[in-house]
């Protein structure tokens, strides 16, 4: 997995580029800009289902989200820019492991709120209180987000002997 | 970091034209968070200066970020106060744009402060 991944890092020319002198941080800039787009956009639309701004229209609030996709792609990009010039330093990083375990319950939340609740919130008069399916839905979201750039600024401070983590 | 300049973000897109113009002063009912996530960023920014002072006090781009991150409050101090007071925005494109500018810059300056410093600790120098 680790030779996989630096492999792919250096026939792409990303290695080279990531250990450049403004690789690293220009990459890393980006990074933060994506998940600033993310909270901004999907972070507000959650505490928005949660009730704060209450007069402000969930279809209208809603149309910011597509902005966060955009940062989330861009995060998934300089993620994968990071994670395959340094595997080592991911792979057995405890933090790197519960920010994608993160990652993947909001993932599949999102997916759940889209198939089942999101229609009918976007419905919702501007003034309405949301049901207690949608607030919890937003509720995990948020919380799954903030832990995710919290486990993202713990993995500089984690450098992990090669499989240090106890549950490797 | 990511409720203040993701909150300014979003307004900023409002203000560019994205969504439902009108609804716009309601957004003032996210100002509150965004000016409590303020006070955390800088109480931490200030743990974080007090802990290696040196190491970004000689650092111009410290200062730049001061500066970018300074622009960017003030105008949304002054969307507050004009949506406060129910004032029309002259040129909402422009402030918008500057803003979004503003917050780019602070957040890859705060980056860049990680990789350029020149000095870590003033005690080299005693």
């Amino acid at each position: 997995m680790e030779q996989v991944l630096l492999d792919f890092s250096q026939t792409t020319g990303i290695y080279t580029f990531m250990n450049s002198a403004w690789g690293w941080p220009v990459v890393e800039s980006l990074h933060f800009m994506g998940l600033c787009l993310l909270l901004g956009t999907v972070g507000v639309f959650d505490l928005r289902m949660l009730g704060l701004g209450s007069g402000i229209a969930y279809r209208e609030l809603h149309r910011l989200v597509p902005f966060g996709v955009a940062g989330y792609v861009l995060n998934v990009i300089t993620g994968t820019m990071f994670l395959s010039t340094a595997p080592d330093q991911y792979l057995y990083n405890p933090a790197v492991q519960t920010k994608l375990l993160l990652m993947l319950i909001a993932g599949a939340n999102m997916l759940l709120f889209y198939r089942t609740t999101a229609a009918a919130v976007k419905a919702s008069s501007p003034k309405a209180m949301l049901g207690p399916r949608a607030r919890s839905m937003a509720a995990i979201s948020l919380l799954c987000w903030c832990g995710v750039i919290i486990c993202g600024r713990l993995i500089t401070w984690f450098r992990p002997p090669y499989h240090w983590c106890f549950w490797c | 970091m990511a409720f203040v300049v993701g909150i300014n973000i979003a307004i900023s897109l409002r203000l560019l034209g994205v969504g439902e113009q009108q609804a716009l002063p309601a957004f003032r009912k996210f100002l509150p968070l965004h000016w409590m996530a303020c006070g955390l960023i800088l109480a931490s920014g200030i743990a974080l200066l007090l802990a290696y002072p040196a190491k970004a006090l000689t650092n111009p781009v410290f200062y730049l970020k001061l500066a970018a991150l300074s622009m960017g409050l003030l105008i949304t101090g002054w969307l507050h106060r004009c949506w406060l007071q129910d004032r029309v925005l002259t040129r909402p494109r422009l402030l918008a744009t500057v803003a979004l500018l503003c917050w780019c810059l602070t957040i890859g300056a705060g980056r860049f402060l990680a990789y350029t410093h020149s000095v870590l600790l003033a005690s080299r120098y005693f």
